[in-house]
């Protein structure tokens, strides 16, 4: 009586305890992962599939790894905690920092790890009107689709930044310790390509 | 391992074969000796390892040296707070930190030197009204930390060596 009390109590622990460990795996793997533009197929609607694709495309966009270059105020935000950036720099009035104190300084052309030091050769800020930093997913649609919140670019040219431009492709490959956007830089660029193609429409 | 070749404060150094993991600041310190640029952070926050690069077109900015590999320096001519005297004479900013008490510790200064030095170069490029002047100074020597409080000592230096010569800082 005594072992089978026992050999249930066990049994039990094993069990919470393969919960416990696997739970959270399943739930980063969701936060990691993108979803491809084809797996909206079922979609009918094609306004629905429009606003679904973005805004899974918005995993990326809202992102510690997107938004800390895309701070509401002038200073960039580090982490995954977003926490001000130290030292503290300023986006200066061309979004490479004051004259005292310019991106490139520190941020060399590649990561520079024995200092924990992220780098790229075009690091900067994104222009203030393109902060995203605090929005809904609605709001930051609406902006990028607005040239005179987006840098003055077409729907293909936001696709085209997402998709190939080489700063923001660090996103998916940050090094260190730093977590990637989701998916891959492809990925997010061909989930956007389908929200233009499907007519760019913006989620509630 | 990566070549390095650097001049600094006018003097060339190297080819070092030097490791791709090494700061800056631990080759001036550990390999030349040159003690002047100090260790503070090692994060960039304090800014008193900063030295001043020379541009081949004569302008002239600082970087801080704790987090930037020594490598990235390569062919690079920098100056460090051992290059301000020369002859045995203190340069004009040197003697306006002094007239100010403007350090008491000192372990901040050398970063406090270079970043001023660069503003007033900066300045006698492209001058900047009066009004603007105090604003100028304080986010040039913005990122610098000084745990002994010399702030407004080291701002009211700078300003002076600027005030004693408007027509060449001041529009």
């Amino acid at each position: 009586m005594r072992l089978k009390l026992r050999a249930k109590i066990l049994s039990a622990v094993a069990a919470l305890l393969a919960i416990a460990m696997t739970a959270p795996a399943v739930s980063d793997e969701a936060a990691d992962n993108l979803a491809a533009p084809e797996s909206f197929a079922a979609v009918a609607d094609t306004a629905a599939r429009s606003a679904a694709l973005f805004t899974e495309a918005g995993k990326v966009l809202t992102h510690p790894r997107c938004v800390n270059c895309h701070p509401a105020g002038d200073r960039p935000r580090q982490g995954d905690a977003r926490r001000l950036h130290q030292p503290p720099v300023e986006r200066g009035e061309d979004g490479f920092g004051l004259p005292a104190m310019r991106c490139p300084i520190c941020h060399q052309a590649a990561n520079f790890e024995p200092a924990g030091v992220p780098g790229n050769p075009g690091w900067h800020l994104a222009p203030h009107e393109m902060a995203w930093e605090g929005k809904t997913l609605a709001q930051i649609c609406a902006q990028i689709k607005d040239p005179a919140r987006n840098g003055g670019r077409s729907l293909e040219d936001v696709v085209h930044h997402v998709a190939e431009d080489h700063l923001v492709g660090w996103a998916w490959a940050p090094g260190g310790d730093r977590r990637p956007a989701p998916g891959t830089q492809a990925r997010a660029g061909a989930l956007l390509d389908a929200w233009v193609k499907t007519g760019a429409v913006c989620p509630n | 391992m990566t070549t390095l070749s650097v001049t600094i404060n006018g003097r060339t150094y190297g080819p070092t074969e030097v490791r791709d993991a090494l700061t800056m600041n631990d080759y001036l310190r550990e390999y030349l000796g040159l003690t002047g640029t100090k260790f503070g952070c090692g994060a960039a926050q304090c800014l008193s390892c900063a030295v001043i690069v020379d541009n081949p077109d004569g302008t002239s900015y600082t970087s801080p040296t704790c987090i930037v590999p020594a490598a990235s320096f390569n062919g690079k001519s920098i100056r460090t707070v051992e290059g301000h005297a020369k002859n045995g004479e203190l340069s004009t900013l040197q003697k306006a930190f002094i007239d100010h008490f403007a350090f008491q510790c000192g372990y901040c200064t050398a970063g406090f030197l270079n970043e001023s030095q660069a503003l007033l170069e900066r300045l006698a490029r492209k001058r900047v009204p009066r009004a603007a002047l105090e604003k100028t100074i304080a986010e040039a020597l913005d990122g610098h930390l000084c745990r002994c409080t010399g702030y407004f000592k080291y701002h009211e230096a700078v300003r002076d060596v600027i005030l004693a010569d408007p027509q060449r800082y001041l529009v």
